[in-house]
């Protein structure tokens, strides 16, 4: 790793200044990425600024929402009372992403700003048009069991690790930020982007912008929500496909819904057509069957990843299942 | 049972403590860091190499390439390039003959420095077109020219052919790569001409050998260390490039150079389960009766050394056949050589035999295991020999209760548990009994200690522990007053652990040692004066006490007997091996996996609700240690069946999931429940304890018998490993 | 004394010259505003690399095992390189380097962490605790007791690690059954397969309810 700078930033927007003024400067929290990336050598910045001494640990429960500091550590998250009452959706998610030390390490800012696993990503040997632009993809044609079935191009078939994504995602949240130009609101659903020509951009944060905290507003989906994750051991491991589901359950009958995949694209996808679909129907097997098929219209396969077409449906189905019969 | 049955690991203090010391964490005064760079190629050679930055970056003392080292002079004396047991000679020339070859050794003053300055080395290659796909060099096979390399029969050749039931099928392991939780590390330094080092590897006497070889020094002026492993499995059985990249670098600086590899090139520079092709030809009559069996099998090896393993060997003998054929084929790829890995060939070989049976008692409709004991061997049809003793039997009937075997169904699919379709399976697991060379010193001191020594490894086992154990027994001293030195040169010699044979071999030896030191005690004492007029006959030692059998008022303590002779020790060094009246039978470990599957079809999610690992390895030394290398060796077994396979981009010849993200290996959360259940019944010939190994039969048949268990769940029968989900679902065409 | 480098053409190398080269590029030569007869001075009693090695280093305090460090160490490393080469703690294990095996567990502020993914400058003044802070003298921690009466391990390598987390684990309220003990133990690698054993242990703690 090469040496560099590091400074601890004392209030957000001297975080913001101090990165603005380098070149190559990043802003680091846990850690539990970043630390990885340089080591194998996959980024290498002059100057870290340390956020860890601001103020954005906070969770708040504000009046028909939830504010999360950016830097609430995951398993401060996953394990607050509120939370696993309001939102079990976030929590099961949370819970289920790497293993206990690293929930406590990891911020959720940090979380959403986890880069791909793609091996080829992280070989440096590789080409990879996310690493290097224009280098060419390396999954493309080659090795990629992990990859995106929707949304992919011909630069970059990566999908987003992350788990927590999919439930944000799912959640309706809000992601604010702050940046040399002012504080500015996103919607989480546009805050990661597909990769199009440019790869090497993992989401629509400016450069030198900082995430402040994340917000999700109140919802009916606590009762009947589930977080499928399918991946290839028990635990510790990325998922292949993963399912967030929040149902709003009149009876049998489905008021409202939000659906939400991981592993399957550049980005944690969201399924608006099954839920309209789903919206007003009644809990059944075949309409959990035709919103899944719905749901996976679209989807494309690479090789090694088709199986994920198959899985993709079945897990919709079944995280439907669980959701709607607790 | 005996009072050392059950004692705990005398190496756990040292280990829930973290003072127990692995290699690179020797305090060494004046130690410098070093590192590997590897080939960015597989195949191919270095045109020019930059270590100009490297070499200029802060804290570097030396950076080392083909172009500038220091070729020891045992790289000259080498034979010819494909003489089995010439490693990788690293540094020798331009040449790259795998993806990850070192090229470079950078050495600096600090850990972080000298990670920097690698990274700064950049090479250019004039690429050679490589081959790294066992599936597309079959033109390349060839048959190892050995012995052991011949190809088998007994009876008609091919046999199962004209059988009224008849099985074909092919069978499939990736490449599996040890991974022991210890980085392949090591400290080297030099004395002069005499190298010192601490490092890891399962055969102290084996690493001096090749040591001396390498530098042309004499063994004796080389000193290994390698008292604590972080396991191995197999990978500690050869002396690799990077231990002598230590000693090339340490020798140039004279210093102490630490090198640990990175877990990357875990995966790419010390050998691996080689990825294997097998066909398997069984053939029955329709009551069940086995009449013919051939298997044959097609692995990598390297493209600089020829590397066989046992994978045929246990259809050989394992089940009552008129008619065997096997065969053995190699296909040289550009990687580096395989080594054997935990349960070996006979791991890889039991997942196509245990598979193939299963298929057959499918086909016959009979249940698996009636299915085997139908075509139990009663004796070893290979070398036409008795068994010393076999309680195989006992180990199917203590699995099926375990495991609840009745209620399994034959019929697939038919048995659930909710959602979830439930499977049985099981397979057969055994390894051969061997009974190495080895010396031991036993030695009684003034302070009421029983010494015992040897250069034998312990890389987790509990090789210390059986030691005490049988020194205790034998001696009649509490384990707390036994101590083990051991995992070093200078000590009397032990054989490489490996193989299972630690406890056959080392374990005799302090049987042996200590009954000759207790013999030796006796006889001193009987020329003492309490003893006037009672012959040595009649003396015995209990706890520490040399007493008269007659008359329990006449006795002397072993401290009283050293002081009154003026002696700093007792001592009796003796070496033990084999007798010729066990050559006479055929010793073989048994092992039967029961596995019980939970599956989601549509998900192909796969639960372990339950797995029972049973085994006649004759005398249990001590329970807990054996349990745990029978748990340990169960997990092993699930992660060949499940989850492990390393992934080449053949387009580059690299790995594609050379790390513990990517490259899955069993967590605590993959099995539900689990048991372990021995036979314990003395094997009469093996060896004085009556002991026939573990290590290895704990991990054989453990992936048949998850993979039965998922046909006996699903109707899908995997022949390739892993077993991953999406083998299980059906897939799409896109 | 300068080690002398030489390359194919047997050109020699002095490794002063490196240094010298090393101190321009470094812009300490002008920020130094040393004149060339002090600068090869500086060189030869490699006064140049000693002055950028401090440059290069930040300040750190931390507790480590109830005992206060006052060190001056260079960003980039992490916790566990600190713990191992340089305060020779070589109780927490480097089994991966990059926060896959759990392996180098240990303590900080009383919740578990990974100390390979950790940049040890990052820890400014917290309570770290590892292996070797557990047991006092001769008496063990009751869990290092479980681990061995349980026969938690084999090879021991992810000992310190797997007891670090076991410890964790019962405090943070997880361990109230074997399903929940196997999950939020996973992300501990224990390739000699000790896991029956290991919970059998964290079991026993926990039930035993003694003050951990």
């Amino acid at each position: 790793m090469k040496n560099f700078q590091i400074i601890k930033a004392l209030t957000s927007a001297s975080a913001v200044t101090n990165l603005s003024k380098e070149t190559d400067a990043k802003f680091i929290a846990g850690g539990t990425n970043l630390v990885d990336l340089m080591k194998k050598n996959v980024t290498a910045p002059d100057k870290l600024v340390d956020i860890n001494t601001l103020d954005l640990k906070k969770i708040e429960f504000l009046s028909k929402k939830v504010s999360i500091g950016a830097l609430a550590k995951n398993t401060q998250v996953a394990e607050d009372k509120v939370i696993k009452e309001k939102f079990p959706l976030l929590s099961l998610a949370l819970a289920a992403g790497a293993s206990q030390q690293i929930r406590n390490m990891a911020s959720v800012g940090g979380n959403m700003l986890q880069r791909t696993r793609c091996p080829y990503f992280y070989n440096t040997d590789m080409p990879c048009n996310k690493r290097v632009p224009k280098s060419g993809c390396g999954a493309i044609g080659g090795s990629n069991r992990m990859h995106a079935v929707f949304g992919a191009s011909e630069s970059c078939i990566a999908v987003h690790p992350s788990d927590m994504c999919v439930a944000l995602a799912a959640l309706d949240a809000t992601v604010f930020v702050e940046g040399p130009k002012g504080k500015r609101k996103i919607e989480f659903t546009d805050f990661h982007r597909l990769p199009g020509n440019t790869p090497e951009k993992d989401n629509v944060l400016d450069a030198k912008e900082l995430i402040t905290s994340v917000e999700i507003p109140e919802n009916n989906f606590a009762k009947n929500s589930h977080y499928l994750k399918i991946r290839d051991r028990s635990s510790y491991a990325f998922a292949l496909v993963s399912v967030a589901v929040g149902l709003d359950l009149k009876n049998n009958l489905i008021n409202d819904v939000r659906l939400a995949m991981g592993g399957v694209a550049h980005k944690p996808w969201r399924l608006t057509e099954a839920e309209k679909f789903l919206k007003g129907k009644t809990v059944s097997e075949t309409t959990f069957k035709q919103a899944a098929d719905l749901a996976m219209k679209e989807a494309k396969g690479y090789g090694e990843n088709n199986f994920k077409i198959t899985l993709g449906t079945n897990a919709i189905i079944e995280a439907l299942t669980i959701a709607s019969s607790k | 049972m005996s009072k050392t049955s059950n004692i705990n690991r005398v190496d756990g203090f040292a280990k829930v403590t973290g003072s127990a010391t692995y290699s690179a964490e020797y305090k060494t005064p004046g130690v410098v860091y070093a590192c590997l760079v590897g080939s960015t190629i597989a195949k191919g050679r270095i045109k020019t190499i930059d270590t100009k930055k490297a070499e200029w970056a802060p804290g570097v003392l030396a950076v080392i390439t083909h172009l500038n080292v220091d070729k020891p002079v045992g790289y000259q004396k080498a034979k010819d390039k494909h003489n089995f047991g010439q490693p990788l000679q690293i540094f020798k020339d331009d040449s790259v003959l795998y993806y990850d070859q070192p090229i470079a050794l950078v050495i600096a003053d600090t850990f972080e420095r000298m990670q920097y300055a690698a990274s700064l080395i950049k090479a250019d290659y004039l690429k050679e077109e490589h081959s790294t796909e066992l599936k597309k060099a079959a033109d390349k096979e060839k048959k190892v020219e050995t012995e052991k390399g011949n190809d088998y029969h007994r009876g008609e050749q091919d046999g199962y052919k004209n059988a009224e039931v008849v099985l074909e099928a092919e069978y499939t392991i990736p490449t599996e790569v040890h991974n022991p939780m210890e980085l392949a590390n090591i400290i080297a330094k030099w004395d002069g001409n005499k190298p010192t080092v601490f490092t890891k590897s399962q055969g102290v006497e084996g690493t001096r050998k090749s040591i001396a070889g390498v530098f042309g020094v004499p063994i004796e002026d080389v000193s290994v260390n390698s008292e604590y492993l972080g396991g191995a499995f197999g990978m500690g059985l050869h002396t690799w490039p990077y231990e002598i990249a230590a000693l090339i670098g340490s020798k140039k600086l004279n210093r102490p150079v630490k090198l640990v590899l990175h877990r990357e090139q875990m995966f790419t520079n010390v050998g691996f389960r080689p990825y294997t092709i097998q066909k398997m030809g069984l053939g029955a009559t329709k009551a069940g009766k086995l009449t013919g069996l051939t298997h044959e099998a097609v692995a990598m090896t390297s493209s600089y050394e020829d590397f066989m393993e046992g994978t045929v060997n246990m259809s050989r003998f394992i089940y009552d056949c008129a008619n065997v054929s096997t065969r053995y084929r190699i296909v040289p790829l550009d990687t580096c050589t395989p080594i054997w890995m935990r349960g070996p060939g006979e791991a890889t070989g039991s997942f196509a035999l245990e598979s193939a049976m299963d298929e057959l008692a499918y086909k016959l409709n009979i249940d698996p295991i009636e299915f085997r004991k139908l075509n139990y061997a009663e004796k070893d049809l290979e070398q036409n020999k008795p068994w010393s003793s076999k309680y195989l039997l006992e180990c199917y009937e203590g699995g099926m209760e375990r495991i609840g075997w009745k209620n399994r169904k034959n019929e697939p699919g038919s048995v659930k548990e909710g959602d979830w379709l439930v499977g049985y399976g099981m397979g057969t697991g055994t390894f051969g009994c061997y009974r190495n060379p080895t010396s031991v010193k036993a030695k009684f001191l003034p302070d009421g200690n029983l010494v015992l020594q040897c250069s034998v490894n312990d890389m987790g086992p509990g090789t210390a522990t059986m030691m005490t154990a049988i020194g205790a027994d034998i001696t009649g001293f509490p384990a707390e007053n036994v101590i083990i030195e051991m995992g070093k040169s200078g000590l009397p010699k032990g054989p490489t652990q490996g193989g299972s044979a630690t406890t056959s071999s080392v374990g005799s030896a302090v049987n042996d040692a200590c009954k000759l030191l207790v013999e030796k005690a006796i006889k001193l004492a009987s020329e003492n004066a309490v003893f006037k007029n009672i012959p040595a006959a009649d003396l015995e030692l209990a706890e520490g006490m040399i007493v008269s059998k007659k008359n329990s008022s006449k006795s002397i303590s072993l401290i009283s007997l050293l002081s009154e002779n003026k002696l700093e020790e007792l001592a009796v060094e003796n070496q033990s091996k084999g007798t010729e009246e066990a050559k006479k039978y055929s010793i073989y470990s048994f092992s039967v996996h029961f596995v019980k599957v939970l599956v989601n079809p549509n998900l192909g999610k796969i639960r372990l609700a339950h797995v029972v690992s049973c085994a006649d390895i004759g005398t249990v030394i001590n329970q807990k240690t054996s349990a745990g290398q029978m748990f340990g060796g169960a997990v092993g077994g699930i992660g060949m069946g499940l989850m492990e396979a390393l992934e080449i981009d053949h387009r580059f010849g690299r790995p594609i999931n050379n790390n513990f993200a990517d490259y899955h290996v069993p967590v605590n959360a993959d099995i539900e429940k689990q048991e372990v259940f021995f036979v314990n019944k003395k094997d009469p010939i093996s060896n004085p304890m009556g002991t026939k190994g573990l290590g290895e039969t704990a991990l054989v048949g453990m992936a048949p018998a998850i993979a039965n268990a998922v046909f006996n769940a699903t109707g899908k029968r995997v022949r390739d490993l892993p077993i991953t989900l999406d083998k299980i679902i059906e897939t799409v065409k896109v | 004394m300068a080690v002398k480098k030489t390359n194919k053409n047997n050109e020699v190398h002095d490794d002063s010259n490196s240094r010298r080269d090393f101190i321009k590029k470094s812009g300490l030569f002008t920020a130094l505003a040393l004149a060339p007869p002090s600068l090869v001075m500086a060189s030869e009693s490699k006064w140049d690399e000693k002055i950028a090695s401090y440059l290069e280093t930040v300040p750190l305090s931390i507790e480590i095992n109830g005992t206060k460090h006052n060190l001056n160490i260079e960003p980039r490393t992490t916790l566990l390189d600190l713990l191992r080469e340089q305060l020779q703690l070589t109780g927490t294990k480097k089994g991966c380097d990059h926060g896959q095996c759990g392996a180098c567990t240990v303590h900080v502020n009383g919740e578990r962490i990974l100390s390979c993914l950790s940049l040890a400058t990052m820890q400014q003044n917290a309570q770290v605790v590892t292996i070797e802070g557990l047991s006092k003298g001769k008496k063990l921690h009751p869990m290092q007791e479980a681990f061995i009466k349980n026969d938690g391990f084999q090879c021991g390598y992810c000992t310190p690690g797997q007891i670090m987390s076991g410890i964790a684990c019962i405090k943070e309220g997880h361990a109230n059954n074997r399903d929940e003990i196997k999950e939020y133990m996973s992300g501990n690698i224990c390739r000699c397969g000790a896991y029956h054993n290991i919970v059998d242990a964290i079991m026993e703690v926990k039930e035993g309810g003694k003050l951990i």
